[in-house]
């Protein structure tokens, strides 16, 4: 009788003392109150990767992180989680030479968090932009988000917020890179557009006492869905690209030195279109959907310009922190992050920060995308909030959430093969050409299926 | 012919002395003589053993018969550890340096030019600079793509010439020929994109053939009375430039990744390497007091010219892969130094020491290549004086805790955390 009880008692000091612990190491957040934390945005604040929203890199979003090196504590962050193999399926690497990429499996995952009788704590839609968040309650991913209870915004506001970062209007520009054409206001939301639902959302917020942390949009330039293909005919063997006559080929409908081709003309490269006749493809220009003009690119960088203009300010009236990850972003396309001697780049597979789908992050992205939003607030709000430990991202299992090494029965799976060519191994040397003229690819796969909604997943 | 001459001298010193551990600030080494270092090197304004001719080549004027001195300085780490920080490599890291336990060499050699001149000449060997940071299980050590191994060896050959200007001023002059070689390992990374974890790809080790490079130093001592005296040095830069091999290992990952790797790095070849050092100029001034016949107070100021280490280039001549260069922008440094010597009897002397040594190293350029830190080193001394006359000191050497928690902008490199670290020097020398 009486060991039970002292073990009860001797239970009960520990939980005291641990929760003492616990209190005392809770960090500095300064004058920023992160008891009620609420994010808004799109993808990248849901934590979407190799295009799919699944619970492992879910639980690593970057506002999961924000939260659990702010209060300390993973416990309470709500998310609208999804099982294995995630919605769609994730996206694996089969293959390097050629690249091949397929879905994980044919059969989507399942919602794991529906029945939460509140709001999600990151109310991040696959897919949203400004309007949508003020606007849209229904369709696509805001069915699993939002669950028919209303907008992004009025979610948010009905968690009385104490802090929340918005991240909004990647999709304001993203959906004319995926598109490959610029319609305003179709493709590209215009500033007139733009201003009042982004307005709106910092206004409310900030009515609301909310302290906030606002991301401004990256350069579309920077992201591999429009870096990774080159102008020009490779191939997918060698990683070289072909030369008739010592001169390099240009891919048919493409002009090198002003156009991008896009990742998604892979499979139409796959299929031989764009591959002059004269090296055994089809002869047939690349259609304008999987090519952004040197004009068009010119008019996105533009729009993402004036737009930042309107976040920042609307976040300086707002008093809110300011994550310039345009500029960061633009950084790490340039020279890279080097990170205890790794350097991470934008390549796409092999630069460690983009995922399979060649516009979302890698775990190791939100997580430096998260240390990129600590610092900001810390800035703004005098607080200590201690950065992510970007060692298990490198190195351990949250680094790996959802790649899964390839086998060959799970390739045999999905009917929806997808061949990519593989131009961007990031190693410091390239060996030398050797042998004769490289051959183009060979015809052999379907092309990438379009994302749903708006924008497929931005 | 030189060069040959200074190569063969060099390989022969090279394997009779180990790797010198970094001891001054920095990768200085400033104890080349028994005597001055139960002092804590406060020794510009006495100079009177044959290390002069490192300590102040002034002192080498007052040698009135042929000597040669010569000993060991034994380093032996105590503590050399590092705890990881966020955001990288993460509190979790935790890692060891092997412990050191190195003998340094000095070797004197002095007389007048003939009996009763006022001119001296000498030769000290001495290593004034060193370094070895090896890290234990270098594979899985998280700075492993920093550094596993960085070892430095110098050895100088110091021929000075010392006049006596009057009987209580002397000048001295010196050219200094410096061997040194280099040896620098890490492991190779790459992410591997089947399963987005960077993946050891390689080992990476770097050897340079030992390269020479020459300075020279001057020293002026005046003994102004019997209370007082006071002494100046300086010790030239040196510039060396390595030439060696570099080998790179691969590292099997197990995936489809390997052969790819293979068919792009030149595994299992010598590839041709350079790279350079600035070793720093120094300069000392000391002022030695005698508090009663018996009892000699001596306080120094050291600087050292760290700016020159403003980064170490690779260079592969062949272009076998791509040069690369390891940025440190040290910055210049003092140290403070005091010395008190007590002559007890006619043969024996009890010295007393103690030295403040600022670490040039900014926080920012910390890492596992070299860890830095400001040091307080405490020393005590005996010397007898007989039919043989010997010395025997003692160090202990207290790195503070040095934490990294930020980085050049321009650099990056982020590797977060603590070093700390101990050690202990044990030096004899017998003059004869």
């Amino acid at each position: 009788m009486h060991r039970p009880s002292l073990k009860a008692a001797v239970s009960a000091l520990l939980l005291l003392l641990s929760g003492a612990a616990s209190a005392a190491a809770q960090p500095n957040t300064g004058t920023a109150n992160f008891s009620r934390y609420v994010a808004l945005g799109d993808s990248l604040t849901a934590g979407y990767m190799s295009n799919s929203l699944v619970r492992d890199v879910q639980l690593n979003s970057f506002p999961a992180l924000i939260w659990r090196q702010a209060l300390g504590t993973a416990t309470g962050f709500e998310q609208p989680l999804v099982s294995q193999p995630g919605i769609p399926p994730l996206l694996t690497l089969r293959g390097l030479l050629p690249t091949v990429i397929t879905p994980k499996s044919n059969t989507p995952g399942n919602p794991l968090n529906l029945n939460l009788p509140r709001p999600y704590n990151n109310l991040g839609v696959v897919g949203a932009d400004a309007q949508d968040v003020v606007a849209t309650v229904t369709g696509g991913f805001h069915d699993l988000v939002l669950r028919g209870q209303g907008t992004q915004l009025q979610q948010a506001l009905a968690l009385r917020p104490t802090f929340a970062t918005v991240w909004v209007g990647n999709n304001d520009v993203l959906g004319a890179v995926l598109a490959g054409r610029v319609i305003d206001d179709v493709t590209l939301t215009t500033a007139a557009r733009f201003e009042p639902a982004f307005r709106q959302i910092v206004t409310s917020l900030n009515a609301a006492g909310a302290k906030m942390a606002i991301g401004n949009i990256p350069d579309v330039a920077s992201i591999p869905f429009v870096t990774t293909i080159p102008p020009v005919v490779v191939d997918p063997r060698t990683n070289l690209p072909v030369r008739i006559g010592g001169n390099l080929v240009p891919l048919v409908g493409v002009t090198p030195g002003q156009d991008f081709v896009l990742l998604s003309a892979a499979g139409l490269l796959g299929q031989g279109i764009g591959i002059p006749a004269a090296l055994g493809g089809r002869g047939t220009p690349l259609p304008d959907e999987v090519v952004l003009s040197a004009a068009e690119v010119a008019t996105i960088r533009a729009r993402t310009a004036a737009l930042n203009g309107i976040i920042q300010a609307a976040a300086s009236q707002a008093g809110a922190a300011v994550m310039d990850l345009n500029t960061e972003f633009t950084e790490i396309t340039q020279r890279g992050v080097t990170i205890g001697g790794v350097t991470y780049t934008t390549a796409f597979l092999t630069g460690g920060f983009f995922s399979y789908d060649g516009v979302h992050p890698t775990p190791f992205g939100y997580a430096f995308i998260a240390n990129l939003f600590i610092d900001a607030i810390n800035r703004q709000f005098g607080g200590e909030i201690p950065p992510v430990d970007l060692f298990p991202f490198m190195f351990g299992p949250e680094a790996s959430a959802g790649f899964v090494p390839s086998t060959a029965a799970s390739a045999q799976l999905s009917p929806l093969a997808l061949d990519m060519l593989f131009w961007s191994l990031n190693v410091p040397k390239l060996a030398p050409a050797k042998g004769g003229e490289p051959t183009p690819p060979a015809p052999r796969v379907k092309p990438r299926p379009r994302g749903k909604g708006k924008g497929g997943g931005g | 012919m030189r060069g040959a001459f200074l190569k063969g001298l060099a390989v022969a010193a090279l394997c009779l002395a180990a790797a010198a551990p970094g001891r001054a600030a920095g990768f200085g080494i400033f104890e080349q003589g028994t005597k001055a270092m139960g002092m804590g090197g406060a020794f510009t304004a006495q100079a009177d053993d044959l290390s002069a001719m490192f300590h102040n080549a002034g002192g080498l004027a007052f040698v009135e018969k042929a000597d040669w001195m010569g000993g060991i300085t034994w380093f032996q780490g105590t503590e050399a550890e590092f705890q990881g920080a966020a955001p990288f490599p993460g509190p979790g890291a935790r890692a060891e340096q092997e412990l050191l336990s190195q003998p340094l060499l000095h070797l004197y050699y002095g007389r007048p030019v003939s009996a009763g001149s006022r001119w001296t000449w000498g030769l000290g060997v001495t290593n004034p600079f060193g370094l070895i940071t090896e890290w234990k299980d270098p594979d899985q050590f998280a700075g492993r793509f920093l550094s596993t191994k960085a070892a430095l060896r110098v050895f100088d050959f110091n021929p000075t010439l010392g006049w006596r200007v009057s009987d209580n001023f002397g000048v001295g002059f010196g050219a200094v020929a410096r061997l040194s070689d280099v040896e620098l390992r890490r492991n190779v990374p790459a992410i591997n994109p089947f399963i987005q974890r960077v993946s050891d790809v390689g080992r990476l080790q770097l050897e340079s053939d030992p390269s020479e490079g020459y300075g020279w130093n001057f020293g002026l001592l005046h003994k102004y009375n019997n209370s007082f005296s006071w002494g100046l040095s300086y010790r030239s830069k040196v510039d060396v430039d390595y030439e060696g091999e570099a080998r790179i290992t691969q590292v099997l990952t197990g995936t489809p990744l390997d052969p790819i790797i293979a068919a792009r790095l030149p595994f299992g070849r010598d590839l041709p390497v350079a790279t350079e050092i600035q070793f720093p100029d120094m300069a000392s001034l000391g002022l030695a007091f005698a508090l009663s016949p018996n009892i000699v107070l001596e306080t120094d100021v050291n600087w050292t010219g760290w700016s020159s280490f403003e980064e170490v280039p690779i260079t592969f001549t062949d272009g076998d892969l791509p040069n690369a260069t390891i940025p440190e922008h040290w910055e210049d440094v003092y140290n403070y130094r005091a010395g008190l010597r007590w002559t007890i009897s006619s043969s024996s002397q009890l010295r007393l020491g103690y030295i403040f040594d600022e670490s040039p190293q900014p926080e920012e350029a910390i890492s596992p290549l070299l860890p830095d830190a400001d040091r307080n080193d405490f020393t005590i001394g005996w010397g007898h004086t007989g039919k043989h006359t010997w010395d025997l000191a003692l160090m202990y050497v207290k790195f503070d805790e040095r934490e990294r928690d930020e980085s050049f902008p321009e650099d990056g490199n982020d590797f977060f955390g603590t070093y700390n670290t101990e050690a202990v020097l044990v030096a004899f020398t017998l003059n004869w």
